[in-house]
């Protein structure tokens, strides 16, 4: 029977703490190769065909935050962060109220009371040649 | 020996790996937000995700957390991730408030627009403490008069607006005063303000800066220890402001404050000390019903002492003898009083209203002229509404010349 000497074990436990180093090394460098950053903020938002949108419909897409008003002569978006720090307005009777500090737009996004000094933004809509509709925030 | 220092090497070496993965294992999966005011990706949530929001109109969604409390906004590590906060949990803290709640579309903007509330806050006597300190120091002869020379904190208002207002005030050092009351004032008492922080005891459990006011703590029992909560509120109950007011004496002998030794276990004992004279609305209403924002807050000027920032008077609501309380009516929906209805939605204001307003022209937007000439009071941090009587009219015999609280005292104080 072939003796094993104390070398030839340290050899083995060697080869072993080594290859399984190796093996979780791999794996760290894959992970850090797979590694995908936050993706940027979506800035185009696809709204789905225009036809959903009816003539003089006023359409609030909450996860945006837009409000859509489908007019005689198109489409119009209007940003619903007010412009004073960004909160979201919400719908009152003549236009929106932002509950965070009482910023007060008419149903245009025109100011009406501040502390917001400008109007509601107006966002981009495009009709694209497949008779969808985009939303561009920025 | 050699095989040996190569397999010890590469159990070394296989640890540190294992401890480096072990410690990415047990790392928190982030959870991120994306406020709409930085837009900027912050982690903050990935621990504090059951904190609620501190107030309406500061929406995590919109805010997040790092524009008003600093801190590193991608660490998952929590000492790293707090290094390098503002005013530890309280960035109201007067030593980083500009940067925490300023800015000239939040708490630092110009007086025209009513945005000026770190200003104001700053050069008032509950932060510069300037009159306790005039009136020791002359009391002690270390100064000819009562007119504020010293603050906790030098202070310097560039635009001084009234008759009574000071240009500047020196830090106070009561070390570099002989008298030795001063010396003791200055050991013992100038923590009563509110950009420092309160001593370790329960009587003085607070915030500083402006979370000494608006962010009341959970435990209104006052025998125990309040917690803290993250909460910022314009309606701010009476409890709050005996966080400082009423909680004890001062003794001038040994220049220490003695706290109260009763636990006042209903109302109309918890709000004042034993020997004071009040009326049935100041221990029914809470202060800020009466006491305006400017009152509290300062105008803006350094002041010598609180009686010349303190201007309501029993007469502000009810009148005297041949005059009516003076009134407004409501034109301009811009003005800071819809602003403020609509942080404390206790009353809902429109164009038109007719309230109550002080001698200085603020409308008092709590109250009401109703429609049969009568007027009421909204209670700011509990909604109850209450009737206002008007001394004209009634079986009142003051003498019109007096019309300070303790001429109304001497018939209407509540006996105990």
């Amino acid at each position: 029977m072939k003796s094993h000497s104390r070398r030839d074990f340290m050899k083995v436990v060697t080869s072993y703490l080594l290859g399984v180093t190796g093996v979780l090394g791999i794996a760290g460098v894959a992970r850090f190769l797979a590694f995908e950053s936050a993706p940027r903020p979506q800035t185009a938002f696809d709204l789905g065909p225009a036809s959903d949108f009816p003539l003089n419909s006023r359409t609030r897409l909450n996860s945006i935050p837009a409000l859509l008003i489908r007019k005689e002569s198109g489409y119009v978006a209007l940003s619903l962060l007010c412009t004073h720090l960004g909160c979201t307005v919400e719908d009152a009777p003549e236009g929106f109220i932002c509950p965070c500090h009482g910023s007060r737009y008419d149903a245009q996004g025109a100011v009406q009371r501040g502390p917001a000094a400008d109007p509601l933004r107006h966002l981009g809509v495009e009709i694209m040649a497949d008779g969808r509709l985009t939303l561009y925030t920025a | 020996m050699r095989s040996f220092q190569l397999a010890l090497g590469a159990a070394v070496l296989l640890a540190s790996l294992l401890v480096a993965a072990t410690t990415q294992m047990i790392k928190p999966r982030p959870v991120v937000l994306i406020p709409t005011l930085s837009q900027q990706p912050e982690y903050c949530l990935t621990c504090h995700g059951d904190l609620p929001n501190i107030s309406a109109a500061h929406p995590v969604k919109t805010f997040g957390c790092v524009v008003c409390h600093g801190g590193e906004r991608l660490a998952l590590d929590e000492d790293l991730a707090h290094s390098t906060m503002r005013g530890g949990a309280n960035p109201s803290d007067f030593a980083v408030v500009e940067q925490s709640c300023g800015g000239s579309q939040c708490h630092s903007g110009s007086a025209a627009d009513r945005r000026d509330h770190i200003q104001r806050a700053m050069t008032s006597v509950q932060s510069t403490y300037a009159g306790a300190i005039a009136n020791i120091l002359y009391t002690f002869g270390a100064q000819p008069d009562l007119t504020a020379r010293y603050g906790v904190s030098a202070v310097v208002d560039e635009v001084v607006n009234t008759s009574t207002g000071v240009a500047a005030l020196k830090p106070f050092d009561a070390a570099s005063f002989a008298n030795p009351f001063i010396q003791q004032f200055g050991r013992n008492c100038t923590s009563c303000h509110i950009n420092a922080q309160p001593s370790d005891e329960d009587a003085y459990t607070r915030f500083t800066g402006c979370a000494a006011c608006h962010s009341p703590l959970a435990n209104e029992d006052s025998t125990a220890r309040d917690t803290a909560t993250h909460v910022l509120t314009t309606a701010i109950p009476y409890t709050q402001c005996n966080k400082c007011h009423n909680r004890g004496n001062y003794d001038l002998r040994t220049m220490t404050f003695v706290p109260r030794s009763d636990h006042p276990v209903d109302r109309l004992h918890a709000y004042y000390q034993p020997i004071a004279q009040f009326v049935k609305c100041e221990y029914t209403l809470d202060c800020i019903d009466c006491h305006t924002r400017t009152e509290a807050m300062g105008d803006g000027d350094i002041h010598s002492s609180k009686k010349e920032i303190q201007y309501i008077r029993c007469k502000t609501c009810h009148g005297t003898l041949t005059d009516l309380s003076t009134t407004m009516t409501l034109t301009d929906s811009n003005n800071v009083e819809f602003r403020l209805a609509q942080l404390n939605p206790v009353v809902e204001l429109n164009i038109g209203d007719r309230v109550l307003a002080t001698e200085k022209g603020e409308a008092l937007w709590n109250t009401r002229v109703l429609p049969d000439g009568s007027y009421e009071l909204v209670g700011k941090a509990t909604g109850e509404r209450f009737k206002i009587r008007p001394v004209k009219g009634s079986g009142c015999t003051q003498n019109p010349d007096e019309q300070a609280s303790q001429y109304c005292h001497e018939c209407h104080a509540v006996e105990r």
